[in-house]
């Protein structure tokens, strides 16, 4: 007798055999690519912007201006913020004061970020024995405390002003981003489009901005705004220690410098509002960041 | 046996290597800044000096020679342990050192040991309640924490627990006259201590909990929950184990950022440290004592690096010649069917 068999009577088996559904994944609707946009870090940063932008709209007096009849006056409601130590209004300096540490943090970012990129590929494109050394110094820099190394240069440079602080932080501050564009470099520099470019004559210069540049920047971006947030901090940080800005010109590192007096006598307005505004854009410039980084790797999670 | 020799020396070859390399460019550095270097040794006398007392100043001190003869003299004065004196101290750099390097390793140190046991603790904590709402709320916090600059951490704590509540101390190592007593060391480190292991543990913390959330879908884990073994003991027993390696190398990368941490802090609380030095010999121009500074630094970077990569090779065989880093990457437990 002969038994009829149907194919659901088999079961194919073997190790590599998929048993589960893969799943298409759809392209998100706006409404979820909108959801994902961390917009409350996004519309306070631009409020804060806007302010430091334009504080002539929303004060006419100047930040420098002493009153010296109001001195450390609490907040009230003729200073809402109330006044420092010098009698100055604390609500017209924050404005004021994050324009210079805003265009610090921007100017040294775009500083390190240049010194990166070309490193970096100078670094990816050379032989084996020049990148080798090329990244043994990087090396050998980060392992110093980068504190260390802008106490070190802005001593030599003497007397800080806002821009010799962005050149400090900036050229302290690009390692990182090296190392990766050099990673980039080295993964693409063999292909076919750059051959060809380099067959055609283009140059050094003409290659990194039109082949690799466009090819790395995606992974770099979220780096260079968190580097703009972390130059925010270190302004801050060198002007509260006393190496940075002077009080005079003021920046939200400047004026938290007069806290140390303003600890004694618990002037606590003079220590807390400058250090909330700063921390809120520091933390909203790292929200960025990580959306950033987010959304230029998105890989399928195993579960 | 001889591999063990190699493999040592040659670790002696590339610190001596690197210390070089690191000498040579900070005192470029130094020498190249603006500004008389005669002030660093003589201080304000130079303004009233006259201009042949100067050039036989310089000639004494062997300023007018090209840099790299004056670096050589440097460098063989440094065999000697003699660094120079400390303009601002009027002494001589190295027992200015001497005398608070002990407080700057105590703090750097405690936080270091402490900030990385709540960073294991604190990562697998959440890695275990992936994306519950508590893991949520963690890493939402620790984001926040990461970002707050330390030096207004160290404000706020100072205001609040020394200024308004009058419990701990806001400045120094020690009550004055106190040095031995252990009690006053202790309250004074408390408050330093919180500053840095807040501004540095969720760094750590995330990178663990992420590096955990990978391994613990890797496939022996399943076969570990197949075999019967409880969460706790696949986390500890097999998980865990598998990422020391990485986090040992993280912890060695860290050094320097908890180092720089460490310099901000003291200088906030007034602590004497290194860092208090450093920032005291900066505003003051003392390059002698900011070379020493820098040296002492990077060496002890270099040397946890090292000491980093030798515990690896110990904990986790394949990471032995180099090849390691291949099959760590690959992420592949052995036996897996490919």
């Amino acid at each position: 007798m002969e038994q009829q068999y149907s194919s659901r009577d088999f079961e194919i088996v073997g190790e590599n055999f998929i048993t589960e559904n893969i799943e298409v994944k759809k392209e998100k609707s706006f409404k979820e690519t909108f959801k994902e946009i961390p917009y409350i870090s996004v519309l306070v940063l631009l409020v804060i912007v806007l302010g430091c932008a334009f504080p002539e709209i929303i004060t006419k007096q100047e930040p420098a201006h002493m009153d010296l009849a109001n001195i450390n006056t609490a907040p009230n409601s003729m200073f809402i913020f109330g006044t420092d130590s010098l009698g100055r209004d604390i609500f017209i300096m924050i404005w004021y004061g994050g324009r210079v540490s805003l265009i610090i943090g921007v100017m040294a970012t775009a500083i390190s970020t240049t010194i990166a990129v070309i490193y970096g590929s100078i670094s990816g494109i050379a032989s084996e024995f020049i990148d080798d050394v090329m990244m043994r110094f990087t090396e050998i820099v980060l392992s110093i405390p980068s504190i260390l190394i802008i106490i070190f240069i802005q001593a030599m440079i003497g007397k800080p002003n806002p821009i010799s602080i962005s050149i400090v932080i900036g050229i302290t501050g690009w390692m990182n981003i090296s190392k990766i564009v050099r990673s980039e470099v080295r993964q693409i520099r063999n292909n076919n489009y750059i051959w060809a470019a380099r067959c055609a004559g283009g140059n050094f210069l003409y290659i990194l901005r039109r082949h690799l540049f466009p090819n790395f920047i995606s992974s770099i971006m979220f780096m260079v705004v968190t580097n703009v947030g972390t130059a925010i901090g270190i302004e801050s940080t060198l002007s509260f220690l006393g190496i940075g800005l002077p009080i005079e010109i003021i920046s939200w590192g400047s004026m938290l410098s007069l806290s140390e007096k303003a600890l004694l006598s618990n002037y606590w307005w003079i220590i807390i509002i400058p250090g909330i505004f700063l921390v809120t854009t520091l933390v909203c410039i790292t929200n960025i960041g990580n959306y950033i980084r987010k959304k230029n790797n998105q890989e399928f999670s195993n579960l | 046996m001889v591999d063990k020799i190699i493999g040592i020396s040659k670790k002696v070859i590339q610190l001596i290597f690197v210390t070089f390399l690191l000498s040579i460019i900070v005192f470029y550095m130094a020498r190249l800044a603006p500004g008389d270097p005669l002030v660093s040794y003589f201080g304000e006398g130079v303004e009233r000096m006259g201009t042949a007392q100067k050039l036989e100043a310089i000639e004494k001190l062997g300023l007018n020679r090209p840099i790299y003869e004056q670096y050589f003299s440097w460098l063989s004065n440094a065999f000697h342990g003699k660094f120079g004196i400390s303009y601002k101290y009027k002494q001589d750099v190295l027992s200015v050192i001497k005398d608070v390097y002990i407080n700057t390793i105590i703090l750097g140190g405690l936080s270091f040991v402490l900030t990385f046991l709540f960073a294991l603790l604190l990562g697998i904590f959440c890695a275990e309640n992936e994306d519950k709402l508590i893991d949520k709320a963690i890493c939402k916090i620790g984001t926040i924490t990461t970002c707050v600059p330390a030096f207004w951490v160290s404000l706020l704590l100072i205001l609040i627990f020394s200024i308004n509540l009058g419990l701990l101390p806001s400045s120094g190592a020690y009550a004055i006259g106190q040095s031995k007593s252990i009690a006053s060391r202790i309250k004074h480190l408390i408050l330093p201590l919180t500053v840095l292991i807040l501004n540095h543990l969720w760094y750590y913390a995330y990178m663990i909990r992420n590096k955990m959330v990978e391994e613990m879908r890797q496939d022996y884990v399943l076969l570990c929950k197949v075999k019967g073994l409880d969460k706790k003991r696949i986390i500890y027993k097999h998980c865990l184990r598998n990422i020391m390696p990485s986090y040992i190398t993280i912890m060695a990368l860290s050094v320097p950022h908890i180092l720089g941490g460490t310099y901000v802090v003291e200088k906030v609380f007034s602590y004497p440290g290194l860092g208090t030095l450093c920032f005291e010999s900066a505003k003051y121009h003392d390059y002698n004592m900011l070379m020493v500074l820098c040296l002492i630094t990077g060496i002890l970077v270099v040397i946890a690096n090292m000491a980093a990569q030798a515990i690896n090779e110990r904990i986790d065989p394949r990471m032995k010649h180099d090849r390691g880093e291949k099959d760590w990457n690959n992420n592949t437990a052995p036996g897996t069917l490919k």
